[in-house]
């Protein structure tokens, strides 16, 4: 019993720390402040979803999840190219949720507040993946291969042009770099880990609803990327178990499990509150928000 | 069909207003997002909830004594988060995430505290409503309409002609040059603060005498107050009334074309048209507004 609850805590730390790193990718390394990142992962989840409840193959849902999310990536990137600060972190929020409120009235295609139920396990090649075990061991193999692309992606020469547009856009402007081509990638990448983190939720929990997606949720996993620090894949990863980890030490205070929701929730505001107060860097940041 | 839709929109409007216009006041005096700015309007709707329901205290105390409740409430976050966060020089936009999070801590330890289930405010019987050329408004709704009038008549008078009201808008206008006049602009951004929250208090308690209260309608609040003022012009407190007012008769006409749960959604288009259109707002000067 202890261990099959310690597997889903392990899962959804490696759903997490998926998004977290992801999310990296845009806020911290290329600077744009994506307040709107838990749209790419409902956007993925409900692709995935959808595809496979239609018989797609569940590796071509997963790769679609991906793209699905990237295309919405394309287009954010696209619409708020010429914001900065406060104004793109608001359009952002704006974007996750009007895909929030589509996902939830868009009752056709996505069954609106009923949700989705009934996700099939994943079948890759004839491996069908049944138990909660299987699935760790197949969500870790994919986070892994992300960490590790993401790792090479910004520790190559591309990702110093992503730090150059965050530090000084106009700089790497005047020797010859597209600014604009450079977020529009970043946001993609962002928005394809993302996805994909969400095909992976959506056929482990077998079941989505749009709350699971909604605006307040951002909360989580900007709490993990800033804890971890900016700019830091190795930060996000700690900071994902460390938040998601914490809170469930609820679950052996005895409260009512009704109140469990809202506690974890004023807790990763609180976190978050305090490490802006007196620790901005997070553990491992190297850079300041701004 | 149009009047009482265009009724719906202005009542609409009204309540969109008293958030935008507390929102634009502390906007235009600390230059940053106060996201948690609706929380602080479920805070007072909230306790007037718990004097009025709750302990049974008569409305003639109970309604001044929310509105002190929300302008102290406005107060303590200011002097407690934002105040030492600009001490360290932090940029805008973590003062924003900050107030994420605040909003989001209030709307869950208020669910904590009463339950998620909506709660009913009985002071005032519903009633039906009186027909008006085909349409329908309470007695309650006419009060709204009337009472928001005054008050904006009152904050125009205030921020034209009384000494703080100046000082606000110099602040506003250039921090640096009215520093060196002598104004203590962190005093100034106090008194914004307790300003724009007594004003959201006002709308906490007629939100709470229209509709239902629950823990989530801060952020519903925030994201159409908010709108309201980037339609009409952050920095213009005119301006975020006439959003208002913008934001309501587009929402409720909108609905005609769309089901009604796409009522927010609309708002979010909205904003996002303008950010990209005209991110100045209508009234608004354009000081790199992008920025």
């Amino acid at each position: 019993m202890l261990s099959a609850y310690l597997i889903h805590i392990a899962i959804i730390i490696v759903i997490y720390a998926i998004l977290a790193v992801s999310l990296n990718v845009a806020v911290g390394y290329t600077g744009l402040l994506n307040l709107g990142h838990i749209a790419f992962f409902g956007i993925g989840a409900y692709a995935s979803a959808i595809l496979t409840k239609n018989d797609v193959p569940y590796t071509l849902a997963l790769c679609a999840s991906g793209i699905m999310a990237s295309l919405f990536g394309w287009l954010l990137a696209k619409i708020t190219a010429k914001l900065k600060g406060d104004y793109l972190a608001l359009a952002t929020l704006g974007f996750g949720f009007v895909v929030y409120a589509v996902m939830l009235n868009w009752t056709k295609l996505t069954r609106g507040p009923l949700g989705i139920p009934g996700i099939q396990k994943p079948n890759i090649f004839g491996w069908q993946i049944t138990g909660a075990g299987s699935y760790l061991i197949f969500a870790s193999v994919i986070a892994l291969f992300i960490v590790l692309i993401i790792y090479r992606i910004v520790h190559s020469r591309y990702g110093k042009l992503l730090e150059a547009v965050r530090d000084d856009a106009i700089g790497a402007q005047a020797l010859g770099k597209n600014i604009y081509h450079l977020k529009v990638q970043s946001m993609m990448i962002s928005a394809f880990f993302a996805g994909i983190a969400g095909s992976l939720y959506a056929h482990y929990i077998s079941y989505i609803d749009p709350s699971t997606f909604f605006l307040s949720d951002i909360i989580i996993i900007f709490t993990i990327v800033i804890v971890g620090g900016l700019a830091s894949l190795r930060g996000s990863i700690i900071a994902a178990i460390i938040i998601i980890a914490l809170p469930e030490l609820l679950r052996f205070i005895d409260i009512p499990s009704s109140m469990i929701g809202p506690m974890r929730q004023m807790i990763y505001a609180v976190i978050l509150i305090l490490i802006l107060m007196f620790r901005p860097r997070g553990i491992f940041g190297r850079i300041d928000l701004d | 069909m149009f009047l009482q839709l265009l009724i719906n929109g202005l009542i609409a409007g009204s309540i969109y207003a008293l958030i935008s216009s507390g929102f634009s006041i502390i906007y235009t005096t600390n230059k940053f997002v106060h996201f948690a700015h609706g929380s602080t309007a479920t805070v007072a709707a909230y306790f007037l909830y718990w004097t009025f329901s709750g302990l049974g205290i008569p409305i003639y105390i109970t309604f001044p004594l929310t509105i002190f409740v929300a302008a102290l409430f406005g107060f303590l976050i200011h002097l407690v988060i934002y105040l030492p966060l600009k001490k360290r020089k932090t940029s805008s936009v973590i003062l924003l995430i900050a107030s994420i999070g605040i909003m989001i801590f209030c709307d869950n330890l208020m669910q904590l505290l009463f339950g998620a289930n909506v709660k009913i405010l009985s002071i005032f019987p519903h009633g039906r409503g009186i027909e008006f050329l085909g349409a329908y408004i309470t007695p309650i709704q006419i009060a709204i309409l009337i009472i928001v009038l005054i008050l904006f008549v009152g904050l125009w008078t205030f921020s034209k002609y009384s000494r703080l009201g100046k000082i606000m808008r110099a602040v506003a206008d250039n921090p640096e040059l009215a520093k060196t006049t002598g104004i203590n602009s962190v005093r100034i951004q106090h008194w914004s603060f307790v300003i724009g929250s007594a004003i959201a208090g006002l709308a906490g308690i007629l939100i709470a005498l229209e509709h239902n209260i629950e823990p989530s309608m801060g952020t519903h609040l925030m994201i159409q107050g908010f709108t309201a003022a980037v339609i009409g012009g952050v920095t213009s407190l005119p301006g975020s009334i006439v959003g208002a007012y913008v934001l309501g008769l587009v929402e409720n006409f909108g609905i005609w074309w769309l089901p009604s749960g796409y009522k927010s959604a609309i708002a979010f288009v909205l904003l996002l048209a303008f950010l990209l259109v005209r991110p100045q707002g209508i009234f608004g000067i354009n000081k790199g507004a992008r920025e």
